[in-house]
């Protein structure tokens, strides 16, 4: 537990800043007007993400907040930075009782990071960034920031704050057709020198020239453009990775000379020494291609080259200039989004349905992400020649929701899916756990259980589909017949309806408690002349007992297991309970089969009182409610944990202690799969908070206060 | 701590970093009045068998690799083989118990200054930096057997680099060292020590922690009677 706490504390402490910078953000702004912000956010944002001001407050009085350890060290901290004094955070200026918002919009140029705050009292807001050397350009009531460095904008009104941040996209430049477009030289180091080396007049004419055939080689060594589909491309080819890549480039010697073949023999002379010495940097040593005369070249070089700072240098200052070119764009895009935000109007994403379905009242916090497929392209554009073809295909937005009320916190979690395969995983779900399973456990020791249902036909069936639509693109498209083989010899090896038999596909893991048993080990006795005398003695030893069980219907592939076992002596049978006769193993595991269940455990008197049907069944109704009702669920109870495990095998007194108090205040965890609703399959995590806090959010509070004591 | 080290080092910390364990290394050497003697080196890990065994079951425990049986009964074997080939030492036998978890090295030697420079060699074999110089010595005209031990300051710092359930698995670890005369002992210099009942044999008692903490010194100066 101690090991638990530490991370926390961790990255708590480190964290601590960034969200201060984060909530000061968020907090630094304000609205009047009933009209909720999520009107500003275009139809086409990527992701949304939403605090819910309103919900959060009724959990936890502004004023609390402000006189709670995080809002002291909050205001605190701003009013150091922004040398003010700041005594609630309604000093910001923001609308509290409003929702804010951050979301994220795409395009194959640009990729815009924005904030959008509710205001509430704008000469505060103002106050705080009201510096002299900071210009604000007002046009009307849209008051605009330009942030130091120009990569980023505050805009505001007297209802709402509004900052972007955008990057452009570098695989946008690497199409020479868009560089060209926009004046973006692409810069190479080694394109570089040779433009110095060479006559610099013919250099500069023919600088696209001496660029695009080296990209197309590039693209041909390293990774071919994917085909264009929604405007994406794969991510560019960076200056650093560039010069690597140029070895890439001169290894293929007929390439390489083609490209140079245009070019005066003066320069190629350059050029070749060039790539001698890069041969050397990078200590690829092309022997054959180094002895097929460059080598005779060398002395030349020396004399032509000229100093290889300068050249570096050169290179640094040009790549400089086409940066702030690139930064210039992305400032120029950026304030036209902006204005696009205040001034024009457009289908806000509530068009979305997919958005506007995931949304609950009751949530404190959402986020939205409009569809894992794009999310994957994204996140990982190396994979961006798969996703094109659709890697993650079906799966479509993913959303998260956060509640906290007097009882727990629950974050609840949704994915879409294409009909086809919401379809397949309803078939797959259609089974509900075998009642008869709610009667072994023990709810009032047990420490945790994981139950599951599926039906095990259903998921034989579908499940090469759904493989091949989520990864098949992996394999690229001239796999297609191969996957179509495999699924069918799949099909054709198993008995779908033969293995549901055996196995029906719900199980259930439970550990009714820990137990204490006596092991023996072995020692020594010395006698009087210190001679040794081996002998065997017994301690306690405290492990869980575990039971796991599974419906059958078909026992005889079971039953000739069995007898296998037992004529080869890795079974032993008492009763009808079995014994897994395994050395290695260095607990007992029994086995056995009733009432079209199969049980597998290590207490023997927990597989006895199963057998002999004395198994007092004391399943509380939560238990029985998450257990019957989900596909899925499982559960953590650490109070039945406390004091349980002795003290020496903690590692001491101290140890234990501690470990025991951490059980103590913890509540039910517990985990379970909803039914899918439409097209969505939706799953919760919850965690109960201990007696004695009046909502989870105020727990949370506590918690983090005394993590950083 | 001789050839124990090799054991604790290159096998068993890799065994047990489950919270406390406890195990058992001992030392016995038998020495008779013409100075050869006789070396039992065991290692008992039968108290965490369970833990152990647990974890035989794995492939690797907090980032440590978990030896298979076999590859521990192949350092076991290379243990005896390089043993067999050196000057002064003869009669090597090794035995291993996988299910208590027991293993043991024994050994004649024709001097006991032979057994000196072993766990060095083994260890530097195994790639590990021998945390301490020890040495045996006897003095037939004196009749004095003497063990000195210096620990090296930079195991005590290499230990202290480790993560503390790591070092952990040290807590219930134990060090017995047994010396055994044919002469009766007159005097010991370690006050730690004890001296059987027949005075004829001397033994020494610590925690693995200790030893590594510098805490308790193993050196002794065994003074036998004329």
């Amino acid at each position: 537990m101690e090991k638990l706490m530490f991370p926390i504390k961790y990255n708590y402490l480190n964290k601590m800043k960034k969200i201060l910078i984060a909530i000061s953000l968020l907090l630094l702004t304000k609205l009047n007007y009933a009209q909720d912000l999520v009107k500003k956010i275009p139809a086409n944002a990527f992701t949304v993400a939403t605090i819910k001001g309103d919900n959060v407050f009724k959990l936890m009085f502004v004023k609390d907040f402000n006189e709670s350890f995080l809002g002291k060290k909050l205001l605190t901290e701003t009013s150091k930075s922004l040398d003010q004094n700041l005594t609630s955070i309604e000093d910001f200026g923001i609308n509290l009782e409003k929702n804010m918002y951050y979301f994220n919009q795409l395009s194959d140029s640009i990729s815009y990071n924005c904030f959008l705050i509710p205001l509430k009292d704008v000469k505060k807001f103002e106050s705080l960034i009201n510096e002299k050397d900071k210009k604000i350009y007002i046009n009307g009531d849209v008051r605009t920031m330009v942030l130091p460095d120009s990569t980023s904008i505050i805009k505001w009104n007297n209802n709402m704050m509004y900052f972007v941040t955008g990057s452009i996209r570098g695989s946008f430049f690497a199409d020479s057709a868009n560089s060209a477009r926009y004046g973006i030289k692409e810069i190479r180091y080694q394109n570089n020198y040779d433009v110095s080396v060479a006559d610099s007049a013919v250099a500069m004419v023919d600088s696209t020239y001496t660029t695009t055939p080296q990209n197309q080689v590039l693209d041909i060594v390293i990774a071919p453009p994917p085909p264009v589909a929604k405007g994406w491309t794969v991510d560019p080819p960076t200056n650093k990775q560039t010069v690597k890549k140029s070895k890439n480039i001169s290894t293929p010697k007929s390439s390489k000379k083609k490209s140079a073949k245009k070019k005066s023999s003066k320069k190629k002379v350059a050029s070749k020494a060039k790539k001698v010495e890069e041969f050397e940097e990078y200590k690829v040593l092309d022997v054959p291609v180094a002895q097929e005369g460059y080598t005779s070249d060398s002395t030349a070089i020396m004399t032509q080259t000229g100093n290889p700072d300068e050249q570096y240098d050169e290179y640094q200052k040009e790549r400089a200039e086409q940066d702030a070119k690139k930064k210039q764009l992305a400032f120029v895009w950026m304030s036209a989004q902006a204005d696009q935000i205040f001034t024009s109007n457009y289908e806000s994403i509530e068009a979305n349905k997919s958005y506007s379905a995931s949304l609950d009242n009751k949530a404190i916090a959402e986020l939205w992400v409009s569809s894992l497929q794009d999310a994957y392209s994204s996140i990982a554009p190396e994979f961006g020649t798969y996703g094109k073809s659709g890697l993650m295909k079906g799966y479509g937005s993913l959303s998260a929701k956060l509640f906290m009320d007097d009882k727990s916190f629950r974050i609840s979690t949704g994915l879409e899916l294409a009909k086809e395969q919401a379809d397949a995983y309803k078939k797959i779900m259609n089974r509900k756990l075998n009642k008869k399973f709610l009667k072994y456990i023990n709810s009032g020791k047990a420490i945790g259980f994981m139950g599951y249902s599926i039906d095990t036909k259903a998921y034989l069936e579908e499940f090469p589909k759904l493989l091949k639509q989520t990864y098949g693109s992996f394999l690229g498209k001239n796999m297609d017949e191969e996957i179509e083989l495999g699924t069918d010899l799949f099909s054709l090896l198993l008995d779908e309806e033969a293995v549901s038999k055996v196995i029906k596909g719900d199980a259930l893991f439970v550990i009714n408690g820990l137990n204490t048993r006596d092991v023996t080990y072995t020692t020594y006795d010395y006698d009087d002349d210190y001679n040794r005398k081996e002998v065997t003695k017994t301690k306690k030893e405290t492990l869980p007992d575990f039971l796991f069980m599974f419906s059958s219907e078909d026992n005889r592939l079971m039953n000739k297991l069995i007898k296998y076992g037992m004529n080869k002596n890795y079974v032993t049978v008492n009763n009808n309970i079995y014994k897994i006769e395994e050395k290695k193993s260095p607990i007992d595991i029994y086995f056995m089969i009733k009432d079209g269940m199969v049980f597998f455990g290590n207490s023997l008197t927990e597989m006895q009182s199963i057998s002999n049907n004395t198994f007092a069944p004391t399943i509380s109704k939560s238990h029985k409610t998450l257990l019957a009702k989900n596909n899925f669920s499982f559960l953590f109870n650490a109070k039945n944990l406390v004091g349980k495990v002795p003290t020496e095998e903690i590692g001491g007194e101290e140890t234990a202690k501690k470990f025991n108090e951490t059980l103590g205040k913890m509540g039910n965890i517990y985990m379970k799969s909803n039914p899918i609703k439409g097209n969505v399959v939706s799953a919760d995590i919850s965690a109960e908070i201990p007696n004695g806090h009046e909502n989870a959010l105020k727990y949370l509070f506590t918690l983090i206060e005394n993590a950083s004591k | 701590m001789k050839l124990k080290q090799f054991y604790i080092l290159a096998v068993f910390v890799c065994l047990i970093p489950l919270l406390s364990s406890c195990f058992q290394v001992i030392e016995e050497i038998t020495l008779r009045n013409d100075g050869t003697g006789d070396v039992l080196l065991t290692i008992n890990l039968s108290q965490s068998k369970t833990k152990v065994a647990s974890i035989m079951l794995l492939d690797s425990v907090q980032g440590y690799k978990v030896p298979s049986k076999q590859k521990i009964q192949q350092e076991l074997n290379d243990a005896v083989a390089y043993l067999r080939k050196t000057e002064g030492i003869s009669n090597v036998k090794s035995t291993s118990d996988f299910n208590n978890f027991i293993a043991t090295i024994s050994f004649t030697f024709k001097d006991v200054a032979n057994i000196n420079n072993i766990t060095k060699n083994i260890l530097a074999k195994q790639k590990i930096k021998a945390t301490n110089t020890s040495s045996y010595s006897y003095n037939k005209t004196t009749k004095v057997f003497s063990r000195k031990y210096q620990p090296v300051a930079t195991a005590k710092t290499e230990f202290n680099k480790l993560k503390s359930q790591d070092k952990a698995v040290f807590n219930g670890a134990n060090y017995t060292s047994i010396y055994r005369f044919e002469f009766t002992v007159t005097s010991t210099s370690n006050p730690a020590s004890n001296l059987s009942k027949s005075k004829k044999a001397v033994m020494l008692k610590s925690s693995v922690m200790d030893l590594i903490n510098g805490k308790i010194n193993v050196s002794n100066q065994i003074q036998l009677s004329k």
